[in-house]
C-alpha cells in the first residue's frame, strides 16, 4: 500500500470489480432469456464485499456466481426473469456510477495534497 | 473483469435473436407456399438457442482472456425443421393437387408466428438495453480519469 494507493482507493475498485462481474452476470442472464434449459447467475454483493475487505490484497479477486433461487421456471427450464433482470441492470448501473464519483472523490483529494504543498 | 466482454455478450443475443427473428418471417412468408424447390411444401423452421462461452471467437475474448464460465452468450445451435404433416385442403382445380384432389399446405399457425415474433423483438429490445447499461458504464470508467 502506498500512499496513493490508500484503504478507500482499494475498497472502492474491489466495489467497481464487482459490479462489473455483477453486469456480466446479468448481460449473461439477460442474453439467455430464451435458451431453453438455462438457470439464472448472480453474485451475493454483500458477502463478495465483506470477503474482498478481509482477503490479503494481493489475493486475485474470485466471486462466486451462484444459481438464483426462488425464481419461477418456465416449462423449457428457464428461469430468467425479465424484471428482475431489468431491475438488476438499473442498480449495477448507479452502484457503479457511486463507485467512480467516490474514486474520483478520492483521487481529487489526493491532487489537492500534492497541489497546496507547493 | 472486462466490460468490453459484457458488450460481446449482449451482442451475440442481438444476433440471436435478429436469426430468429428471420426464420419466424421467413415461416411467414412461406405460409402459403405449396412447392418449394424440392417440389414439396415448405416446412415450418424452428430456431434452437444454446449457451456459447463468452470468450469464443470474439474479440474482446481474445484481447483479454475473458474467460468465466458462467459469463455466457448465447448462439443459434441449429435450425431444424417442423416434422408436422402438411394440411391437407379439398381444392381440385389446384396445379399442386393430388389425384384426390387434396393440396398439402405448410402447417404453419400465423398467430404463433407473429407472437414468437414480438417475443423475439421484445428480446432484442432487453439486450440493447443491456448494450447501452454498458456502454453507460465504460464512459463512466473514463471519468476516473479526468
Amino acid at each position: 500500500m502506498s500512499w496513493i494507493d490508500t484503504p478507500s482507493v482499494q475498497a472502492l475498485s474491489e466495489y467497481l470489480d464487482l459490479a462489473a462481474y455483477r453486469q456480466t452476470l446479468i448481460a449473461s442472464n439477460l442474453a439467455n432469456i430464451d435458451t431453453p434449459g438455462y438457470r439464472t447467475r448472480d453474485i451475493d454483493f454483500a458477502k463478495e464485499m465483506r470477503q474482498a475487505e478481509d482477503r490479503i490484497s494481493s489475493d486475485p479477486l474470485a466471486p462466486r456466481a451462484i444459481a438464483v433461487a426462488g425464481l419461477m421456471e418456465r416449462p423449457d427450464g428457464n428461469n430468467v426473469d425479465m424484471d428482475r433482470e431489468s431491475l438488476l441492470l438499473a442498480q449495477t448501473q448507479l452502484q457503479f456510477r457511486l463507485g467512480v464519483e467516490l474514486l474520483r472523490q478520492e483521487f481529487q483529494t489526493i491532487s489537492t495534497a500534492i497541489k497546496e504543498g507547493s | 473483469m472486462n466490460l468490453l466482454g459484457v458488450m460481446e455478450i449482449s451482442g451475440s443475443a442481438l444476433t440471436a435473436e435478429r436469426e430468429r427473428a428471420e426464420v419466424l418471417a421467413s415461416n411467414l412468408a412461406n405460409a402459403q407456399v405449396t412447392r418449394t424447390g424440392s417440389g414439396s411444401p415448405y416446412q415450418r423452421q424452428m430456431v434452437m438457442f444454446g449457451t456459447r462461452k463468452a470468450s469464443e471467437g470474439t474479440f474482446a475474448g481474445l484481447l483479454s482472456g475473458f474467460s468465466d464460465r458462467y459469463a455466457q452468450g448465447v448462439e443459434v445451435k441449429r435450425v431444424v425443421a417442423d416434422v408436422t404433416p402438411p394440411v391437407q385442403r379439398y381444392e381440385p382445380g389446384h396445379p399442386d393437387a393430388d389425384s384426390q384432389g387434396y393440396v398439402a399446405y405448410p402447417a404453419i399457425n400465423p398467430l404463433e408466428e407473429v407472437v414468437n415474433l414480438m417475443g423475439a423483438a421484445r428480446s432484442y429490445e432487453l439486450n440493447v438495453a443491456a448494450v447501452q447499461a454498458t456502454k453507460n458504464m465504460i464512459s463512466q470508467s473514463l471519468e476516473i480519469l479526468r
